[in-house]
């Protein structure tokens, strides 16, 4: 799997948040492990132990709106992204990084921006009431909404630093 | 405006074969123009939209995609541990006999793995890496080597409980529910273990074929195959492996597991089994996960594009006008079958499973329920026509992707004799689906009814059909202060 180039020449503030974005990826990796763990356990605690399954699958639940949430950016980062590859693969390097970036600029940021806009109110309700899982009353949905803030936010910084990256870089 | 999603539809096909650019962002892009255009036209009401962080927090609470980092998780611990490899050469080994060893063993690797994979595009991309090169050294040429790979990649579309079929699975019922509703039809709605007991034969059947296919195209050259003989460990391995895989696949199958713990099962297993045979590194355990971020990274982002393009679609009311077009065709459910199957095979030629399912399954399946009311047999006959299509040379999904991939690699491919090695294996897949457009009963028993319905109720004509779908399809009534 290629990773995207670093913006090696590009401004500071660029190569600081793709630091930013790069560690938040290599935290969100690890999160698969207890996610399975979890989902793994929910069988025994509900078949042998009859207790407990519920809050393992709550808790799975909100591990799993976390690791989606920054996954779709960690796809853009490894350029695992499905593309039709039919015909785009004749186009010049130079026209395919151009394409890349339109994408980018024109499509991911005003959409990631957009989902903020409009999601946030809905988060922020969440996050005040510190809201719980509605039929178990498990403490921690709010944290679900909160994850959709996140992946949109990830989104957003991932196109900046597509746009931010110098031509150079975006031709490798 | 009504046929404003067809539109979008293929611009976004267009787009993704000219342009090369992720789908999921063609999608959101096609739905972002189409709505700008739609709310300055005055026909879409601008606060719809606002309902998309709703729709988008749907796939982040949903119980069955927990499965998707799952399956991704344990194929990539597959992929990266040398278990796939032990299998293909323990598999080749035991194959050996048959002169055909080693696309014997590919193809049973390819059923093995291609359920955990999620997608044709993610098989492909693992198949071309894992088996092309493995069997070009064995001496299979490699049209026939690349053809085995684009069969490979395809058999997660059939073989259950793939991801492919859970997902679908998921639509259909969606879909059934639609069409019970507008109908009031006394039958049970489908569930994902009919669909798995539903796809069980077909499956068998295709899986069957394609290896006596693999074994007449190959066996010729078996005399020259001589592989090496595997350790007593990796007979072990590969024996221990195959044990845990099918064992929890089967369990999901027949009902007694779920396919979010059987897969958080396999995961565990796995994990436990490569730290006790101190197989996992640091290094292997990271891109272990660094995969199975970005694959499920990649799948979960076609979820976002679809459910974004489809809410667009649905705001231009082309989810009804497909269903009054569907409703109108002339000629009895077979003809109105044929249609929708031969539309479906159309849209996979560019589009992959995962958006197949989450854009097209939606809006044609609902109309198509109302006129062929056995909905298992419908989504078996689906998952065959795509699995074909995806098959058929020279512009098939799978067909086109091998040969880029290999392309990509060095390995120029002739394009009329990889064309003629698939053409076997597609002939064998139409066969099947043939089969089981001719007899239903081998994707189940059909609709189960859950009450005796009134003997003297009149039956409804297809008129009546598209106008009950027309209410179920009304969109709920506004919050307040919401739309226009």
């Amino acid at each position: 799997m290629s990773e995207s180039p670093r913006p090696d020449s590009s401004p500071a503030s660029a190569v600081w948040l793709d630091r930013l974005v790069d560690a938040i990826d290599a935290a969100a990796m690890w999160l698969v492990l207890p996610l399975s763990l979890l989902l793994f356990l929910q069988w025994p605690l509900r078949d042998l132990v009859h207790a407990y399954s519920r809050e393992a699958n709550d808790a799975a639940q909100i591990l799993f709106a976390l690791y989606v949430s920054v996954a779709i950016t960690a796809a853009t980062r490894a350029r695992t992204h499905l593309a039709a590859d039919v015909l785009a693969h004749r186009l010049p390097a130079a026209w395919r990084a151009h394409l890349e970036r339109a994408g980018a600029m024109l499509v991911l940021l005003p959409w990631s921006v957009y989902v903020i806009w409009t999601g946030t109110p809905m988060a922020w309700r969440a996050l005040v009431a510190l809201e719980a899982f509605g039929e178990t009353l498990n403490p921690g949905y709010y944290l679900i909404k909160l994850a959709l803030i996140l992946l949109a936010t990830l989104v957003a910084l991932q196109a900046l630093l597509v746009g931010l990256r110098p031509a150079a870089a975006r031709l490798n | 405006m009504a046929t404003a999603g067809l539109w979008m539809l293929l611009v976004a096909a267009v787009l993704m074969v000219a342009t090369g650019l992720p789908a999921w962002i063609l999608l959101n892009a096609v739905a972002m123009v189409a709505a700008a255009i739609g709310v300055a036209a005055g026909v879409v009401p601008a606060a719809l939209f606002t309902a998309l962080p709703s729709r988008l927090l749907s796939l982040l609470e949903s119980d069955l995609l927990q499965a998707l980092p799952l399956y991704v998780f344990m194929g990539a611990l597959l992929n990266r541990l040398p278990l796939a490899q032990a299998l293909f050469g323990v598999a080749r080994r035991a194959l050996a006999r048959t002169g055909a060893g080693a696309p014997l063993a590919g193809l049973a690797l390819g059923g093995l793995l291609a359920p955990m994979n999620g997608s044709v595009g993610a098989g492909v991309s693992m198949f071309s890496h894992l088996l092309h090169p493995r069997l070009v050294q064995a001496g299979v040429p490699t049209a026939h080597s690349a053809a085995l790979v684009a069969v490979a990649s395809t058999l997660g579309v059939v073989i259950p409980p793939s991801l492919v079929l859970i997902l679908l699975g998921d639509a259909m019922m969606r879909a059934h529910t639609e069409a019970l509703n507008a109908t009031h039809a006394a039958v049970r709605i489908i569930n994902e273990q009919d669909m798995f007991r539903g796809a069980l034969l077909p499956a068998l059947v295709v899986a069957l074929l394609c290896a006596w296919v693999a074994w007449r195209m190959n066996r010729s050259r078996g005399a020259a195959e001589v592989p090496a003989a595997p350790r007593a460990s990796e007979w072990i391995t590969a024996a221990a492996t195959l044990l845990l895989i099918s064992g929890l696949l089967g369990a999901v199958t027949l009902g007694y597991l779920y396919a979010v713990e059987a897969a958080a099962a396999g995961g565990v297993a796995l994990l436990l089994y490569a730290l006790g045979a101190r197989l996992l590194t640091p290094a292997r355990l990271r891109a272990i996960l660094r995969d199975t971020l970005a694959v499920t990274g990649a799948l979960f982002a076609l979820l976002v594009g679809a459910t974004v393009f489809t809410l667009v679609l649905r705001a231009f009311e082309t989810d009804r006008w497909v269903a009054d077009a569907i409703g109108a065709l002339g000629g009895g459910p077979f003809t109105v079958l044929a249609t929708v199957l031969g539309t479906i095979a159309l849209c996979a030629f560019v589009l992959d499973a995962f958006e197949m399912i989450f854009v097209v399954i939606p809006v044609v399946m609902p109309p198509l329920l109302l006129r062929v009311p056995d909905a298992t047999w419908v989504a078996v006959l689906t998952m065959l026509i795509l699995q074909s299509s995806f098959l058929l040379p020279p512009f098939g999904y799978a067909v086109m992707m091998v040969r880029n991939r290999l392309a990509h690699a060095g390995h120029a491919l002739e394009l009329h004799a990889y064309a003629r090695a698939c053409m076997p294996f597609l002939l064998a897949q139409l066969a099947v689906l043939a089969l089981v457009l001719v007899f239903p009963r081998l994707s189940g028993p059909g609709p189960e009814p859950i009450a005796s319905a009134p003997a003297n109720q009149p039956t409804p004509s297809d008129a009546d059909l598209s106008e009950l779908l027309r209410r179920q399809l009304e969109a709920p009534a506004p919050a307040a202060g919401g739309q226009k």
